[in-house]
C-alpha cells in the first residue's frame, strides 16, 4: 500500500531565506505523527505546501501516491487540513459552511456525515449560528469539522488545541484517537509536548527547517532522556558526592541514570548505607526533556 | 477508510450557489441600493432635463438612457460582486479554502463569472423595469426591445467580462484600497465615457477616436442596439469584439486564480 504521505526533498525559501531544507520523510499508514519544533521551525510552511497553499522551491511530496504538484486534484481529495490560524466566514451559518465545504469535494448530500461531526465536536447546538457569532474555541472546532467532511484518509492538524480549554482538549484527544482507530493517518503539530507524548506514535522534530530527529515517541524519549532517581535519606549526606552528575541537597540526593541501569547498582555505587534510605522515587524522562535536550544539542 | 466518489461538477455548482447566496443575503446592498441611483438618473435626466438634451442617435433622451443605465447596472454589479466577495473572503481568511479543496481553476473562474452575471442580470432587469415604468408614465406605451437574442448575448458577454475583471482585480489586490482604486479610477470612468449618457457621434473627432479604444463602448452600444436598433457602432463589429473581451477576461482571470494572492489581509 502506498504511503499516506511521502515528502521528497522539499526545499522552501522566502526571499532567499531558507525555511525548509531538504526535508524527506514518510508517514506510515494509520499512524499519528507528531511534527514538533520551536516557533518558526517551518511546520506551517510544510503543511501549506502539502495543501497547495504554497509552492515548494524544489522537491515534491505525494499523498497516497498522488504527486501534490502534478496530480494536485487527486491529492487534495485525500487530505483534510486544520489550519493554525482561525478563519471566519462572514455570511453563513455553521451548517451552511459545512455543506458548502462538503460540496466542493463533490459531496452535496452529506448531511449525515455533517450531523455526525457536529455532534462529535459539540457544535450541534450552534449549527444555526453565524460563524461570526462563535467563540474562538468553537471556530477552531468548526475548522476541524470542515477538514473532516469528506472523510479524508490523511488529516493534517496544525496546532488544533491552541486556545482550547482543558476539558475540550481532552475531548479532542479522544476524538483524534477515534479517528486513528478508524484508520485515518494523522499528522499533528503542537507546542504541548504532553499532548504529543500522549497521542503520537512517532515524532519528527523540525528545527530551522531541518528534520533533526525522527523516531518512535518511546524510543526518542528513551534515547534522549535519563531516569532520575531521588533518594530521601534519614540524615544529611556529609561525604563528597560519589558520582559527578549527582546533586545533593542536605538529605535529598538526585542522580540521573541510564535506562538500563538498576537502582540497586546505583545505590551500591553511591555507597550509602541501606538503612539511611527512607524513600526512593524515580521519574522517567518525558518528551519535553527529550525535546529540550535535542534542541540544546542542535543549537550547540 | 473508503473515500466516497466525488463528481467535480458538484464542486462548481456548490461554489456558484454559495456566491449567489452571498449576494442574496445582503440583498439590500447588492440588489436594492443600485436601483436608487438609477431611479434618480431617470428622473433627473430622462424626465426633467430630457427636453433640453438633444436627441441622441435619433431617439429621445429617455429612450436613449434606459439601455445605457441597464448596461451601467449590469457591468458595475457584475464587477462588484466578484471583487467584493473575494476581498471579504481575504479579510475573513476563508479564501484559502479554494486552494485546498479539489476545484480546478476554470471551475473557480466560471463560478464567479456566473454568480456576478446573475447579480448583474437581476439588477439590470430591475433597472429595465423601472425604466419601463418611467417610459409608460411619460409616453403611455412600453419601450419594446428590438432584438432579444442580441440583447441576451451582450448582457451575458458584459456580465461575464466584468465579473472576471472583478475577480482578477480582487485576486491581484493586497488590500481593499487597491480594489476600490481600480473601480474608481479605471472601471467607472470607462463605463461613464463608454456612452451610457451620450452618443459619441456628437463628440469631437479626437475624443471619438479615443472612445473607440474603450472596450465598454462596444458592450454598451451593443446593449443599446439590441433595445432600440440604433447604435454608434456597427453591431457585428461589436459582437466580434465582445467575444474577444470575454476570451481575454477569461484568460486573465484563469491566470489570476492560479497565481493571485489568497492570503489574508
Ligand atoms: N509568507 C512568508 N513570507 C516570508 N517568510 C515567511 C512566510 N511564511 C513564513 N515565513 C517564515 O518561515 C519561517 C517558518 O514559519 P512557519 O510558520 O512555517 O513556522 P512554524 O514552525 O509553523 O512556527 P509556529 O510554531 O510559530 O507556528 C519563519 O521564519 C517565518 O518567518
Ligand atoms: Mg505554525
Amino acid at each position: 500500500m502506498e504511503s499516506p504521505l511521502l515528502i521528497d526533498d522539499i526545499n522552501k525559501s522566502f526571499d532567499q531565506v531558507e525555511v525548509l531544507k531538504s526535508l524527506r520523510f514518510e508517514l506510515k499508514t494509520g499512524e499519528i505523527f507528531g511534527l514538533l519544533g520551536p516557533n518558526g521551525a517551518g511546520k506551517t510552511t510544510l503543511i501549506s505546501i502539502l495543501t497547495s497553499l504554497l509552492a515548494p522551491s524544489s522537491g515534491t511530496a505525494a499523498i497516497f501516491g498522488n504527486d501534490i504538484l502534478t496530480q494536485s486534484l487527486q491529492a487534495r481529495k485525500k487530505v483534510g487540513v486544520v489550519p493554525q490560524e482561525i478563519v471566519s466566514h462572514g455570511f453563513f451559518t455553521v451548517n451552511q459552511v459545512l455543506n458548502f465545504h462538503s460540496g466542493y469535494y463533490g459531496l452535496r448530500k452529506n448531511q449525515e456525515r455533517i450531523d455526525y461531526l457536529l455532534e462529535k465536536l459539540a457544535l450541534a447546538e450552534h449549527q444555526n449560528k453565524l460563524v461570526a457569532q462563535l467563540s474562538g474555541g468553537m471556530k477552531r472546532r468548526l475548522l476541524i469539522a470542515k477538514a473532516l467532511v469528506h472523510s479524508p484518509p490523511l488529516l493534517l492538524l496544525d496546532e488544533p488545541t491552541a486556545g482550547v480549554d482543558v476539558e475540550l482538549r481532552h475531548s479532542l484527544w479522544r476524538f483524534v484517537r477515534e479517528l486513528h482507530k478508524d484508520g485515518m493517518t494523522i499528522l499533528l503539530t503542537t507546542h504541548y509536548l504532553d499532548e504529543a507524548e500522549e497521542l503520537c506514535d512517532r515524532i519528527g522534530v523540525l528545527s530551522k527547517g531541518e528534520l533533526i530527529a525522527l523516531d518512535e515517541t518511546k524510543k526518542l524519549i528513551h534515547d534522549l532522556t535519563h531516569r532520575q532517581v531521588i533518594l530521601t535519606l534519614t540524615q544529611p549526606l556529609e561525604s563528597k558526592p560519589a558520582l559527578p552528575e549527582m546533586q545533593v541537597n542536605k538529605n535529598i540526593v538526585k542522580v540521573n541514570i541510564a535506562h538500563q541501569e538498576t537502582v540497586g547498582e546505583l545505590i551500591k555505587k553511591l555507597a550509602i548505607p541501606l538503612e539511611w534510605i527512607q524513600d526512593v522515587s524515580i521519574t522517567e524522562g518525558s518528551l519535553e526533556d527529550a525535546f529540550v535536550s535535542l534542541l540544546k544539542q542542535h543549537t550547540r | 477508510m473508503e473515500f466516497p466518489a466525488a463528481t467535480s461538477f458538484a464542486g462548481f455548482t456548490t461554489l456558484l450557489q454559495k456566491e449567489c447566496m452571498r449576494f442574496i443575503r445582503v440583498a439590500g446592498q447588492t440588489l436594492i441600493s443600485p436601483l436608487i441611483s438609477v431611479s434618480l438618473y431617470l428622473l433627473i435626466f430622462g424626465i426633467n432635463l430630457a427636453d433640453k438634451i438633444a436627441n441622441q442617435n435619433g431617439v429621445n433622451y429617455l429612450q436613449f438612457i434606459i439601455p445605457g443605465l441597464v448596461a451601467l447596472a449590469l457591468l458595475n454589479n457584475a464587477f462588484q460582486n466578484a471583487s467584493s466577495s473575494i476581498i471579504i473572503s481575504k479579510f475573513h481568511g476563508d479564501l484559502q479554502d479554494l486552494k485546498v479543496v479539489p476545484l480546478t481553476p476554470s471551475q473557480i473562474v466560471w463560478a464567479y463569472a456566473f454568480a456576478g452575471t446573475i447579480r448583474g442580470f437581476l439588477v439590470g432587469i430591475s433597472v429595465a423595469c423601472i425604466g419601463e415604468i418611467f417610459y409608460v408614465v411619460q409616453y403611455g406605451e412600453l419601450l419594446v426591445v428590438q432584438n432579444w437574442l442580441q440583447l441576451c448575448w451582450f448582457l451575458i458577454a458584459g456580465g461575464v467580462t466584468f465579473s472576471l475583471l472583478g475577480l482578477s482585480v480582487a485576486l491581484f489586490a493586497n488590500n481593499f484600497d487597491q480594489v476600490s482604486a481600480v473601480g474608481t479610477f479605471v472601471i467607472l470612468p470607462l463605463i461613464y465615457l463608454g456612452g451610457v449618457f451620450f452618443s459619441i457621434a456628437n463628440m469631437h473627432p479626437f475624443w471619438k477616436m479615443i472612445s473607440y479604444a474603450n472596450p465598454l463602448l462596444y458592450l454598451i452600444n451593443g446593449i443599446r442596439y439590441s433595445f432600440l436598433g440604433v447604435s454608434d457602432i456597427d453591431p457585428s463589429r461589436a459582437f466580434l469584439l465582445t467575444l474577444f473581451f470575454v476570451a481575454g477576461a477569461y484568460l486573465l482571470a484563469r491566470r489570476m486564480v492560479q497565481v493571485g494572492s489568497y492570503t489574508r489581509f
